[in-house]
Order: C-alpha cells, then sequence, then structure tokens
C-alpha cells in the first residue's frame, strides 16, 4: 500500500470541517461532478493504486474514515458518515462516464447512505448541504438518461434488463429519484431541532424542507407520478413552519407546484391562489419562471372567469403566451361554441400548444359552459322578451326568453359551420347527440362514409378492412353459445326478403332533414345546458318546461342582464372564497409582518381539523381524473361540487333540470 | 453522445423528426433561481403595482360583449329576426 497524501490532506480537512460543523464547506468538498480539479485527479489515481478493488480494500477504506467522526461521550456515533465518505472515495475511484446506468446505481447507493447519515439528530444537519448536492445531480442525471433512453440501451440490453421491464411497470430512473429525494425531505420535516410542528420558526434539518420539497415534486412532475405528491403535501400541511419563514426562491417554487398539483386536481380556485401568489413573489428578472408559472395561472383564471389584461399580456414574460390565451378568450366571449370545439379539437394546430401543456381538455371541458353562457346571454338580448319598462315597475310577468329562440339560433350555428369541413366535423358526426356530439373516436376516424371519407371500395378491400365484422367466423345462439359459422351454409331466413320497410339504420340523421323527434331531442339539450348554468349559479333565473322558457325574475334592482347572466368571476370567488385556505399552503396564523411575503394579499388560513381528512379524500378521486377518460362525470362532479368545488364544471354534467314552478 | 449510429438510423428512417416534445420538456423545467433570497421589492413589476393593493388589474372580471354592431352578434340578430317573423 504506497503513500497517499492527497487523500491524508483530504481526510485531516474533512474531520476538521465535521467537528466545525461546517455543512456548506462539507459539501463543497465532497466534489463528483465531472470535470474534477487536478488535486481531486490525484486522490483518485491514489485510491486506484493504493485502494484498487479487492475483498479486503473497502474495510481498509472504512478504517481510514471512521477518526472523521468525534468519539461521542455518550450517545452512540455517527456510523453512517464514514461508510458515506467510504462509498464517496469508493464513486470517486470507479466513476465511469461510459456506463452511466452503473454511475446512476452508484450516485443512488451514495446518496442512500448520504440520507442515512442525515438522520442522525445530532449531526445529521451537517450534511444537509451535501444531500441537497447529491440528490439535485441524481436528478439530472435520471432526466438526463430518461429522456435519452439510447445513451444506455446498450448497457439494458447486455444486463438483460430490457425484457425484465417487460413484464412489470416500468418504473423510470427518475422515479426511482424521488424516491430516494422523499425519504431526505421526511428526514427534514421530522427533525425535532427547535419548536417543531407548525408554529416555530425553521431550525436545524427543517430549513431543507422544502429544498427537498421542491425537487422531489420536480421529479414527480417529470415522471407524471403526481399522485405521488399527495402524502407530501399531506405531511407538510401537518408538521411544516409557515412557508412564509423560508427564502423567496423556495416560496416560489414550492407555490407554482403546489399550484399546477391543485390543478391538475381540477381544484382551481385553490390553484389560482398558489400560483398567484408565485407570480407575486417571482423575482421580476426570472423571465423563464414567470412565464411558466403563467402559463397556469392564466387558464386557471379564464376557468374562473377573470381574462387576463392587456397589461399582463404586455408583460415579457407573457410575450410567448398572449398568442395562445387572447383566441381562446375572445371565443368564448363570442359565444359561438363550434368556433370553440374547432379551436381546442385534438390534432389541430391550434391545440397543439395546449396539448403539450397538458391543459387541453381540461379547458375544453371546462369552458365550453362559459361559452354557452355567452351564446345564452347574446340569445337573450337579441331574441327575449325584456317585459319593457313598464312590467318592471309593476308586477308584470318577468323578462324571458323562449328557449325555441336558442335552439333555432344553435341550428343557425350548425348550419354555419356545416359548410367548412373542419365545421362539419365539430358539428355533425352522426353519434350521439347533434347539440353537444361526441367528438369522433379516432378509432373510427378513418371509416368511410359516416364522416364523408371515401371507403374502401372492392369487396377485397372490404373484406379485409371489415371482415371480422362482415364475415365473422361464428356467432352466438339464442342460447348464449358460440356457433361456428360454417362457410358456404346459409343462415336461416329467407335471401330474397325485402328489407326495405325495415330501419336498419338507427344513425340514420341528416342535417336538413330534421324531424321533430330531432328538435325535441335539441330541446332537451338546450333545457339540460341551462339547467347545468342554473346549478352553477352562472345564470341567474327559472325554466320552465311545458312552454320551454328561462325567466329572470327579480331584476329590479341589478338589472335584467346582472341578475340572469351574473358576472362568472364573482359569483365563483364569492361562493370559494368562504373556504380560502389551500391545501399544502402553511401560512402563518396570526397575520404578522411577514404576512406582506404572502405578496399583498391576505389569506386568512387558520388549519381546519378536518384539512388532512379533505385533502386525501380529494385525493382519492384523483386518482380517477388524472386518468385522461373520467367516464362517469356526472358522479364526480357531484361529489365535487359537494366537497368544494364550485367551479365551472363539463357540460357532460348535466344536472336534473330542476324546474320552478312560478308563483 | 455515446451511440452515433442509432442516432443515424433515426435521422435517415424519419426525415421530419417530431422533435417538439423534446424541446418542450426543457421548456418546461422550473429552473432553478440563481439566488437564493429577494426582498419582495424585487418581485413587484412597477411601483404602483403595490400601491394597487395587488393584482386587480391583472385580470379582466367584466367581458361580456355587449357590442350589437360586432360582426356574430350582427349575424345573430338576423338570424332572430328571421324566426321571430316565421313565429
Amino acid at each position: 500500500m504506497g503513500p497517499t497524501p492527497v487523500l491524508d490532506q483530504f481526510l485531516v480537512s474533512l474531520q476538521e470541517l465535521v467537528q466545525n460543523r461546517d455543512g456548506a464547506k462539507v459539501q463543497d468538498f465532497l466534489q463528483l461532478e465531472p470535470p474534477l480539479s487536478d488535486i481531486y485527479q490525484r486522490m483518485i489515481g491514489e485510491l486506484r493504486q493504493s485502494y484498487a478493488p479487492g475483498p479486503k480494500t473497502e474495510a481498509a477504506l472504512l478504517q481510514r474514515c471512521e477518526p472523521l467522526v468525534p468519539r461521542s461521550k455518550g450517545g452512540g456515533s455517527w456510523t453512517a458518515f464514514p461508510v458515506f465518505v467510504k462509498l464517496y472515495l469508493i464513486f470517486l475511484r470507479d466513476m465511469n462516464t461510459d456506463n452511466l446506468l452503473e454511475t446512476y446505481n452508484q450516485l443512488k447507493v451514495l446518496l442512500n447512505q448520504c440520507v442515512l447519515a442525515l438522520g442522525d439528530s445530532q449531526m445529521g444537519v451537517v450534511v444537509l448541504p451535501t444531500v441537497l448536492y447529491l440528490s439535485k445531480i441524481l436528478a439530472k442525471l435520471a432526466m438526463g438518461l430518461d429522456r435519452r433512453p439510447d445513451l444506455i440501451a446498450h448497457i439494458r440490453r447486455m444486463e438483460g434488463l430490457a425484457d425484465q421491464e417487460e413484464s412489470s411497470e416500468k418504473v423510470t430512473l427518475v422515479e426511482k429519484s424521488a424516491n430516494v429525494v422523499r425519504e431526505a425531505f421526511i428526514k427534514c420535516l421530522t427533525d425535532r431541532t427547535g419548536t417543531p410542528g407548525p408554529h416555530g420558526k425553521p431550525e436545524g434539518k427543517r430549513i431543507g424542507i422544502y429544498l427537498m420539497a421542491n425537487l422531489c415534486l420536480k421529479l414527480f412532475f417529470q415522471c407524471g407520478k403526481l399522485r405521488n405528491a399527495e402524502q407530501m403535501f399531506a405531511s407538510i400541511s401537518a408538521q411544516s413552519p409557515p412557508l412564509a419563514y423560508f427564502p423567496a426562491s423556495q416560496r416560489v417554487t414550492y407555490l407554482y407546484y403546489l399550484g399546477r398539483y391543485l390543478f391538475a386536481n381540477n381544484l382551481f380556485f385553490p390553484a389560482q391562489i398558489a400560483l398567484q401568489a408565485a407570480y407575486d413573489q417571482c423575482h421580476r428578472q426570472a423571465i423563464s419562471q414567470r412565464q411558466l408559472i403563467l402559463s397556469y395561472l392564466i387558464p386557471c383564471n379564464i376557468m374562473l372567469g377573470r381574462f387576463p389584461s392587456q397589461t399582463l399580456l404586455q408583460r415579457p414574460e407573457s410575450q410567448a403566451l398572449a398568442k395562445h390565451f387572447q383566441p381562446l378568450c375572445k371565443l368564448i366571449v363570442r359565444g359561438d361554441y363550434l368556433a370553440f370545439r374547432q379551436h381546442l379539437q385534438f390534432g389541430s394546430t391550434t391545440a397543439e400548444w395546449f396539448a403539450q401543456k397538458g391543459i387541453l381538455f381540461t379547458l375544453r371541458n371546462r369552458c365550453e359552459i362559459l361559452v354557452w353562457r355567452s351564446f345564452a346571454r347574446k340569445v337573450f338580448m337579441y331574441g327575449g322578451s325584456w317585459g319593457g319598462p313598464q312590467a318592471q315597475a309593476q308586477k308584470g310577468p318577468p323578462p324571458v326568453l323562449n328557449l325555441k329562440k336558442l335552439a333555432a339560433a344553435t341550428e343557425w350555428l350548425q348550419a354555419q359551420h356545416a359548410t367548412t369541413k373542419s365545421g362539419t366535423m365539430a358539428a355533425s358526426n352522426l353519434y350521439g347527440s347533434q347539440v353537444v356530439p361526441e367528438p369522433t373516436d379516432v378509432d373510427y376516424a378513418g371509416l368511410g362514409g359516416a364522416d364523408g371519407t371515401a371507403g374502401p371500395t372492392t369487396d377485397e378491400e372490404i373484406l379485409e378492412k371489415y371482415g371480422d365484422f362482415l364475415g365473422p367466423d361464428g356467432f352466438y345462439d339464442e342460447g348464449g353459445s358460440p356457433q361456428p359459422n360454417v362457410p358456404g351454409q346459409l343462415i336461416d331466413g329467407n335471401p330474397e326478403e325485402d328489407y326495405d320497410d325495415c330501419e336498419l339504420d338507427p344513425y340514420a340523421y341528416d342535417l336538413d332533414d330534421r324531424t321533430e323527434a330531432d328538435r325535441f331531442t335539441m330541446m332537451q339539450e338546450v333545457e339540460s345546458i341551462f339547467a347545468s348554468l342554473i346549478t352553477q349559479g352562472l345564470m341567474g333565473g327559472y325554466l320552465l318546461h311545458r312552454e320551454p322558457r328561462f325567466a329572470i325574475p327579480g331584476a329590479k334592482i341589478k338589472g335584467i342582464l346582472p341578475t340572469g347572466f351574473p358576472n362568472v368571476w364573482q359569483t365563483i370567488s364569492a361562493r370559494e372564497s368562504h373556504d380560502s385556505s389551500v391545501p399544502g399552503w402553511v401560512q402563518s396564523r396570526a397575520p404578522t409582518g411577514l404576512g406582506a411575503a404572502g405578496g399583498g394579499r391576505v389569506v386568512n388560513l387558520s388549519p381546519e381539523p378536518d384539512q388532512s381528512a379533505r385533502a386525501s379524500s380529494h385525493i382519492s378521486i384523483n386518482n380517477v381524473f388524472l386518468q385522461f377518460h373520467v367516464y362517469d362525470t356526472d358522479a364526480l362532479d357531484t361529489w365535487f361540487q359537494n366537497q368544494r368545488g364550485h367551479c365551472p364544471r363539463n357540460l357532460n354534467a348535466k344536472s336534473n333540470p330542476a324546474f320552478s314552478i312560478p308563483s | 453522445m455515446s451511440n452515433p449510429t442509432t442516432q443515424k438510423n433515426d435521422a435517415t428512417e424519419q426525415p421530419q423528426p417530431p422533435q417538439k416534445p423534446q424541446v418542450l420538456e426543457e421548456d418546461d423545467e422550473f429552473e432553478d433561481f440563481p439566488v437564493e433570497d429577494w426582498p419582495q421589492e424585487e418581485a413587484e413589476q412597477t411601483a404602483s403595482s403595490t400601491a394597487n393593493g395587488g393584482s386587480e388589474h391583472l385580470w379582466e372580471e367584466s367581458w361580456d360583449d355587449d357590442d350589437a354592431a360586432e360582426d356574430f352578434s350582427k349575424q345573430l340578430q338576423e338570424e332572430l329576426k328571421k324566426v321571430e317573423a316565421s313565429a
């Protein structure tokens, strides 16, 4: 074993830093990201020479590292730290950037050990900066490798990992890293130093709560495992000191992720509060961060009925956003639901950006009701019976809108759009309702006939494409048993029989050939939409069913339009503000000077006893929400409304029309 | 970087690789701030925004369109007149 002067000096200095509990310098000492400076290269050389991989090397190295920690008088000594330093030295010795997967795995082991060292109640805090440093490198590496799987594909193949992962759910490197970082977060959160719980200022490891949480959240968002963040927010709500005690960079980052999480869970009002606070506290020169915050804050506000002002859209961070959100707002104001749908039709150029941001479906589902409100308002303005000043002054009939006019206006809209191809697609697919049709299922998008595209022409082509339907191998008899179709054998019945009198096509529809039944369906849809708007408070009045009308009573004080079509934002915010707590955001109990850090917005957020219970019950349905296809939106929406959400709901959530009887 | 052959193949097989998602991911990353802490003044856009009491002017609450001369409204009015006449 040769002389190791650099290593000796390294360990002596490190010991001194540990004794002084100088965490920042300890981190600075434990470099491992290439390119490493000359002194580290020399130490690596010494390690390779004197501590080459071998059966006894590890023990020998550990022996070198043990004096790093002070021999404690009473309690147990900090054994996790020497083990960590040993792993660090081995990592340096073996680092091979040609095998990034191996590097990743070693780094994860190293971080794990460092997190163990962090757990020590006396000394743990010394490695807090190191844990953060290693976590960041691990995160960077994991994100890089998940983004470029080709870099490690050959290694995976060699090690047979590729096949192995086919069979089980794939856990990405990013997610694996997040789970390690979460351990560090828990160590920080549960530190008992100083005043624990949500009252005291952060001390000891607790200063790392949001540093670790933010990194963890970044990774969860990166790998799309948002629901894994649920427990983190719940723990923070229960145990963290107020967010206001932490530095601005940590506050802003945390509020951004919290806001996005709430947004993804359809809690738009609290999401708006969190994102607005993030925006308000963000440094004005941090344009890229401000832009990211806005790209969720703006849609959040739009759904709640507030549009970005010119002032906001002219700010530098809005430059790239205005072109996406301005047209959307205009379409909502206009009230043309078909133009709105076309704009957000999956696959259209205008929808692409929203899809990339992950907000397309949310906007499409939540904003269409606002479009209908605008449309209804306009039809009322130009086609309603206002009753005249005399009728309002005395006890005359209230202003009414005959819903036949809305149905006629809707038909007119459909006719307008029928001339353009995409308009036809948005309006007149031939399945389901004509007013609120389902978008064409992509699986059926290429079928001939239904959407006007040319289908296969020859018999061979038809058989090849639809053979499983036209010439199936078998069928089920009356008893439900499968029977084979014997080729060349006729089935029961007379082949010459004339079926012309029987209607075989249940979807035989022609837009120009509306029957009374269609009008009835249309009226039902229109009534449903109105009922939904009334239930949500976005329209004020009642419905009459026999001669379908919408009546606006009690408009004397505020005026007819403000009564019948109240301001959306004011309606929603009035209802939401009774509960202004934001799950996951710990606020100071008493409004102190620090309250100003809340962006000038005074939000009284006394912790509620049922808050964590509520948060977790939200999340149990979030799992359903997070998957794109929510089948039973009605049930979910009703549940939601009961819990909290009074945000505009999608149209599919048709409430049972609650027809009132006029007095 | 270590596997140039794969990259080459990709390039020849797909003349227009859908590169947008990759760019997006990088775009979408919430970068670390270069400084740890700053006073609230440095977050304000202008001196007047605090005086205004916050963010109210950033959002338009009243956006209903009452302009009867606007194209869509005009067409709708005409259409509704026709309905009125035929009823």
